[in-house]
């Protein structure tokens, strides 16, 4: 195990386009929350030019709610996509260089070369679930006047959801790495996937002319990012009278799981036949 | 002697193309077995089976005289069709992996890189080598931790004279230390230079194999003829560098170990009490040799 994670760790240490690219995700991510508050206080700011008693200011960033907030905006696809990308670029760069063939040449197993690419995706989520874990921290302390341990930490389970989901969207990400085998192949399908595909037989399933039934939330994407799927703004709440998600549900989350668990079976099978 | 390789009946098919067909072989533990054979006759393709990279269709295959494992690749080192690298990586990293696959310490890496003349390199990025110092590398990984058996498909392939010598060098010294080495080569010449037994593929099949000096043994012949040829007979097997003889009508092939020219030879035998009537040389260059192999096993 431990031998298998210091391979991979040498492939990613001076390799630049990791780091690029899980760079523009905290980058994207950074804006995107910056943006946040901003945007939904300019809607505040239209609606109260028609009402007689104006609605507070609303502010995303304190505790505890800063954890929702915070994971709920790390898993919008829009910011998903880089480590998805970098996962994809791992694997395929192995048929791309022909080291997988070189791997196994050298001793290594099928499964092995499996279970080192699924030990750095463990890797990865835990390390950007510290990360932004501290990011909160950081900015929460920042922002909350009460600082209490139990008003910090009260809703910071909401960081097991962040790294399922990343570990799982990362999967998804290896099953199009190892089955298609080509970087700029695997990319194109799975954005294609991820952005398109899912989205319109989301809204196909869904709609009440065709089947009005409840499939779409079961989507393997959609699942996976539906395990951190609001975020939290406690006066609008109040306002808007919705009784929206406010803890991390166990379904929500066996079900991506049980999507990853598949997707590593079929990896695995596809590994053992098929030539290298 | 103890059976470093066995290969028992393997046959391997790509859609219509009949890959390898029925292939028998054994190497023994200290031999240099060379895998002759044109492009396409499924020399990679057998390197390929033998090291798990692909399955074969039927057949099977052992090393050290065990069902192979994973552990068993760990002590042989290879190199197989182009050298596999990562690109963004230097050579001392990219040995580094191939140490901690194969269960090794990093204290041989310098070694490796010293005798494959890349350790001022050791240090810039795998992809700006050049071809040539491309393939040495993959020669050095191949060398990582001293393996049993070392594989090689076509090591010189690609480099300029200089690089194929030293190449050449390498593999005739790691050799006498004892290490078994399987080259495939399309090269009659390297084979020849470089191994002492030899299997001859085509289309996929072994045509034949056995000692280099048997298979490949090639003198130039001579067609004598004399008044006697049992005299002929007999005296020209007094020559030193004699080696066979083809009886035929009213003449004899002879064939030699060694180089001779018409002159010496026929100084010999007159020397000898024969006068020839007859004296013909036929010339046949290996290459010829091995092309008539082939062409036997067209027809």
């Amino acid at each position: 195990m431990i031998k298998l994670l210091k391979i991979e760790f040498k492939k990613i240490l001076t390799y630049k386009i990791f780091w690029i690219l899980t760079g523009l995700y905290f980058v994207f991510l950074t804006v995107g929350l910056l943006m946040a508050e901003f945007m939904i206080n300019n809607i505040v700011d239209n609606t109260n030019k028609h009402l007689p008693i104006p609605i507070p200011h609303v502010t995303i960033y304190f505790f505890p709610w800063l954890w929702q907030n915070m994971t709920f905006f790390a898993t919008i696809r829009y910011v998903m996509i880089f480590p998805a990308i970098v996962i994809i670029i791992l694997i395929t760069n192995e048929y791309t260089f022909k080291t997988i063939r070189q791997n196994v040449i050298n001793g290594m197993n099928k499964a092995e070369i499996l279970i080192s690419k699924l030990l750095l995706i463990l890797l990865i989520s835990a390390v950007m679930t510290v990360l932004l874990a501290l990011g909160t921290l950081i900015i929460g302390i920042a922002h909350t006047s009460d600082l209490s341990l139990v008003q910090v930490l009260e809703k910071s389970s909401f960081m097991i959801g962040f790294f399922l989901t990343m570990m799982t969207f990362q999967i998804y990400a290896l099953f199009f790495g190892f089955l298609l085998r080509n970087t700029g192949l695997s990319i194109a399908l799975f954005t294609l996937y991820v952005f398109i595909a899912e989205p319109i037989l989301y809204h196909f399933l869904k709609s009440p002319i065709v089947f009005n039934n409840n499939i779409s939330p079961y989507l393997p994407v959609n699942a996976a990012l539906s395990i951190t799927e609001y975020p939290s703004i406690p006066v609008l709440k109040k306002l808007v009278g919705l009784n929206l998600q406010d803890s991390i549900s166990i379904s929500a989350c066996l079900i991506p799981m049980g999507y990853a668990a598949l997707m590593i079976g079929i990896v695995y099978w596809a590994l053992v036949k098929m030539d290298l | 002697m103890e059976t470093v390789l066995s290969i028992a009946n393997i046959s391997k098919r790509y859609g219509k193309i009949q890959a390898v067909s029925e292939l028998s072989l054994e190497v023994k533990k200290g031999q240099v077995f060379g895998v002759l054979g044109p492009n396409g006759s499924g020399k990679t393709t057998t390197l390929s089976v033998i090291l798990d990279l692909i399955k074969a269709n039927s057949g099977t295959f052992q090393w050290f005289g065990q069902e192979p494992t994973n552990e068993s690749r760990k002590r042989i080192g290879s190199v197989i069709e182009s050298p596999n690298f990562f690109p963004y990586l230097s050579p001392v990293i990219n040995l580094k992996i191939v140490a901690d696959i194969k269960d090794l310490g990093y204290e041989d890496i310098d070694r490796v890189l010293h005798l494959t003349g890349l350790y001022d390199r050791r240090n810039t990025r795998f992809k700006t080598f050049s071809f040539g110092m491309k393939q040495r590398l993959a020669v050095a990984s191949a060398l990582l931790g001293n393996p049993d058996v070392l594989i090689l498909d076509e090591p010189t392939n690609g480099l300029d004279p200089q690089g194929i010598a030293h190449i050449r060098e390498l593999i005739l010294q790691i050799a006498s230390a004892g290490t078994t080495i399987i080259i495939a080569s399309h090269l009659l010449d390297e084979i020849q230079k470089i191994c002492s037994h030899v299997a001859v593929l085509n289309k996929g099949k072994k045509l034949f194999d056995g000692k280099v000096s048997e298979v490949l043994a090639i003198s130039d012949s001579f067609d004598l003829s004399a008044a006697s040829i049992e005299l002929l007979s007999s005296t020209i097997r007094l020559h030193p560098a004699f080696q066979s003889l083809l009886p035929g009508i009213d003449k004899i092939q002879v064939f030699f170990k060694d180089e001779i020219d018409a002159e010496e030879l026929n100084r010999f035998l007159f020397q000898h009490g024969v006068t020839l009537t007859h004296l013909a040389e036929r010339k046949r260059s290996l290459e010829q040799h091995f092309l008539e192999l082939l062409d036997n096993n067209n027809k």
